[in-house]
């Protein structure tokens, strides 16, 4: 059996082996234990049932003395399951030998491992590779592929106040996203799955359902899906038939389901006026990874180009290229940029490749850049380099200028969009997601486009609503209702 | 970074050693010397083509604009407060709490006709040193219309130095009330004739913002925010004009010093912004003296300054109203929003705060008493749309 992309990946924690990890640094309490225990059970997959959740992460070998009656333990389970079609990829964290815990996995019947360190060995069953996001090996052959140390969707703490969101020193709410990386991953692992993997917070009380929706919401919208894991408090009540936990379950199987039943979204490509360029990878990873977060977070829509791949032509609605990098451009790369600007378009660096003999013209005195004209374009080039990713996303959305902004947020708060467009470009989304537990209210999207009216997508709703747009020249106003954690608009034309 | 802060009471010590003498014997100053003005009321119920018959018709009352601007450079403060993302629910903010683009675009126009040689639009966007086009990007204007408007049209942000190589200092005339001078950018002194285009509005701190207190915003971040230096102004703005609000934090040493109150540190102020903004409003227009104030009152909002503030509303009184002095502007400004010009604090719209008209007054910058001040076009009574009983 191959690795298969419509899975819906669930951490299924349970079983000897979760309980004596769980047991350090300090013994595990009977109600934890009664929990993990619970849901090694058979009878806890009659919670899947009608969801579209097919896929459960399940530990399986860790190098410890439970390991091997962990996988008897399961057996149980693995059988049911696999009676209602579900698959299970076991979790292997050995730093060696993994082979006789993969031969394992695949005599107990499970669909694939998830390893820590593949190291270029070959298994007998298919593997999902799991890396720290800072490790990623873009060229994994796996069609899967997993990170961890990704951020919990939703208000960095910093600017919470209570319940209330309180503006950050840019003047917006500062909010974690994994979405700048799951648009990354779409690029550099192109026709690939990245599984997300994340654990909700610890708090006292039962996460708000908004929390999981918008944890599901902020993979699916950016192209990657998130291993499901639920918080202890609610794995404990769930089987109990807790009613609030049970409330905050469907809550996110709906958003999923909402998701699954829009899949034609993820051939989806981002829109973007800019295309921001680096290889992504070692001493540029870090500039290049915050400068996508900011630039996201500005509202700048931007597509991603690994450097080594060809150069865009100035298309409509691509008017820069951020080229990131210290590394000069290629002799053939170097053209290409200058054709770009030749054209019309702006490119934006840290150093000058241009003509020689072009000299730089007097400038925005609030830009640190030097401004070459060539051609019909510019090149902007950072008097200091580029040092801070917050001073070079803020530059970089005025050099473009928010003229050429495809789509705005009025009243934006916490909330965040993501621009796409299908392949044949006749369709047009545009997803809002609100990074608040609070409903926002009289959020505007603007779009840059003269469109009557969209279609406006919301999870636990089977039909769109019809949203008229409101002429705001050059393009269209469209006033959401008060958004919970998730809609899209949905634009049809043939001059996308 | 560098920065300055101190106690609420150490400020206002430096303060008030000074104003305390004047501000026990605020007779002395020159109240009784405030010139007399015109003020033209226009009425006007949408932001179309009939605006710029509004507003030329009321230029045409005050006596015209030529003998004004004409071969002078204008320099014009909108009031484009807080972020053009923001809006009273769905409305933008030139519906609600920015001056309109029709508005400036016509008085732009007008301006222009009326011989002015250049014709600059200024404000100081909060905590950017972007520039001002951008900043009106944001809210969906196109400031290419503005430069059609008129021959010479430019822009400059002026919350830093911009532009220019240094800040311009303005004194206060008579020493100031909580500064004796104010560091600028240089677009406010490279100017000849000085407009400020401001919205009807009433205000959480200032009771009003109409023309003077659209003057609050004339002051650079980089010396009079949050985060300005200790010695020198910063680069780029580092925050709002909080240190006015809560006078908890001097500006820079480089800038004109407070005026030293001693006898508020011994009783500070329960309300620190109440009495330090209208304050610092009255000596900006003494500072920088205002030669044209209108006032846009087509659509604004009532409750406050911005869609920030709880229990707001928009409303369409249909007013425009303009003056060659400012105090008198706003005082019949206020009379159609149905407030006293003549109020003080303790009586709306002044229940927590001084009255900035008042202060003005006693800087000699103009007078608030109606009984002064020639009304023109649409009398007041006709024209009066009442702000808290909507």
């Amino acid at each position: 059996m191959n690795l298969d992309s419509k899975w819906v990946p669930m951490k299924w924690p349970c079983g000897p082996l979760e309980i004596a990890r769980r047991n350090k640094p300090q013994s595990i309490n009977a109600d934890l234990k009664e929990t993990l225990e619970a849901w090694g059970q058979p009878s806890a997959l009659e919670l899947l049932k009608g969801t579209p959740i097919n896929c459960l992460i399940v530990d399986w070998a860790y190098g410890v003395p439970e390991d091997s009656a962990q996988q008897r333990a399961l057996k149980p389970l693995l059988e049911a399951g696999r009676r209602l079609g579900i698959s299970f990829v076991g979790k292997v964290a050995l730093k060696e030998g993994s082979g006789a815990a993969v031969a394992a996995a695949r005599a107990a019947g499970l669909s694939a491992v998830m390893l820590g360190d593949t190291s270029g060995q070959s298994y007998d069953l298919p593997t999902i590779p799991q890396f720290p996001r800072d490790k990623v090996a873009w060229e994994t052959a796996s069609t899967i592929f997993s990170s961890t140390e990704n951020v919990w969707p939703g208000l960095g703490l910093e600017t919470m106040k209570g319940d209330t969101a309180i503006a950050g020193p840019t003047g917006v709410p500062w909010v974690n996203s994994n979405g700048w990386f799951s648009l990354l991953a779409g690029e550099l692992a192109r026709e690939k799955t990245l599984w997300l993997d994340f654990d909700p917070p610890d708090t006292s009380n039962l996460l708000h359902p908004a929390s999981y929706g918008l944890a599901v919401a902020d993979s699916r919208a950016y192209g990657s899906r998130w291993i499901i894991s639920l918080d202890d408090k609610l794995r404990a009540a769930l089987p109990k038939g807790n009613s609030q936990a049970k409330g905050v379950w469907e809550k996110m199987c709906e958003a999923i389901a909402f998701f699954e039943s829009h899949r034609e979204w993820e051939a989806f490509k981002s829109q973007g006026i800019l295309a921001v360029i680096s290889d992504f990878r070692g001493e540029n990873a870090f500039l290049s990874g915050e400068v996508l977060n900011l630039l996201n977070r500005r509202g700048v829509q931007f597509q991603i180009i690994e450097r080594s791949r060809p150069l865009p032509a100035p298309a409509k609605g691509l008017k820069a290229l951020l080229w990131l990098d210290k590394e000069a451009p290629s002799a053939e790369q170097h053209s290409q940029l200058l054709a770009f600007v030749r054209q019309g378009g702006l490119v934006i660096a840290s150093a000058y490749w241009g003509p020689a003999e072009v000299k730089p013209t007097p400038k925005d005195p609030s830009l640190q850049y030097k401004m070459y004209n060539v051609g019909k374009g510019q090149i902007a080039v950072a008097e200091e380099g580029f040092q801070d990713p917050y001073q070079v996303s803020v530059d970089t959305h005025l050099l473009v200028s928010r003229r050429n902004d495809l789509v705005r947020l009025y009243n934006p708060d916490a909330t965040n969009c993501h621009a796409s467009i299908d392949p044949g470009h006749r369709k047009r989304l545009v997803q809002v997601l609100n990074y608040s537990s609070q409903p926002a209210d009289f959020v505007t999207v603007w779009v840059n486009d003269r469109v009557g009216s969209a279609r406006l997508w919301r999870p636990g709703t089977k039909n769109a609503l019809t949203l008229q747009g409101v002429a705001a020249a050059p393009g269209t106003d469209f006033a959401l209702p008060p958004l919970s954690v998730y809609c899209a608009l949905e634009f049809e034309g043939s001059n996308l | 970074m560098i920065t300055t802060t101190c106690s609420r009471r150490k400020f206002i010590g430096a303060v008030g050693a000074t104003a305390g003498a004047w501000l026990a014997r605020p007779a002395m100053f020159l109240a009784h010397a405030a010139p007399a003005s015109r003020v033209a009321v226009g009425m006007c119920h949408e932001y179309g083509p009939e605006v710029i018959v509004a507003l030329g018709n009321m230029f045409d009352q005050l006596g015209g604009m030529e003998r004004l601007v004409r071969g002078k450079t204008v320099a014009i403060k909108l009031n484009l407060t807080g972020v053009g993302t923001n809006r009273l629910g769905s409305l933008p903010p030139g519906i609600t709490y920015w001056v309109h683009p029709q508005v400036i675009g016509a008085t732009v126009h007008l301006l222009a006709k009326a011989g002015a040689h250049r014709i600059r639009l200024l404000e100081s966007p909060m905590v950017t040193t972007e520039p001002l086009e951008e900043f009106m990007l944001q809210a969906n204007w196109e400031p290419r219309d503005f430069l059609s408007a008129g021959a010479r049209v430019e822009f400059e942000n002026t919350n830093y130095l911009g532009n220019g190589k240094k800040y311009s200092r303005f004194w206060v005339p008579g020493g100031g009330l909580m500064f004796k001078g104010y560091d600028l950018n240089h677009s406010y002194e490279d100017c000849d004739v000085f407009v400020s285009l401001a919205k009807l509005k009433e205000h959480t701190t200032a009771g009003i913002t109409l023309s003077m207190k659209n003057c609050f915003g004339i002051t650079p971040c980089t010396i009079y925010g949050e985060g300005a230096p200790e010695d020198e102004p910063g680069l780029v703005p580092r925050g709002g004009r909080g240190p006015f609000h809560w006078m908890n934090r001097l500006p820079p040493k480089s800038a004109p010093p407070p005026v030293n109150a001693s006898a508020l540190s011994s009783n500070p102020p329960k309300d620190p912004g109440g009495y330090s903004v209208p304050r610092v409003v009255a000596d900006l227009v003494a500072a920088r003296p205002v030669h044209l104030a209108i006032i846009d009152g087509i659509h604004t909002m009532t409750g406050g300054e911005g869609p920030w503030v709880t229990g707001r509303r928009h409303v369409q009184p249909g007013l425009l109203v303009a003056g060659t002095n400012c105090v008198a502007t706003d005082a019949v400004g206020m009379a159609l929003m149905g407030f006293d010009p003549m109020a003080d604090r303790g009586t709306p719209p002044f229940e927590t705060c001084d009255s900035t008209l008042r202060l003005a007054e006693q800087l000699g910058v103009g007078t608030r008493d109606l009984n002064q001040i020639e009304v023109l076009g649409t009398p007041i009574a006709k024209a009066r749309f009442n702000f808290r009983s909507v």
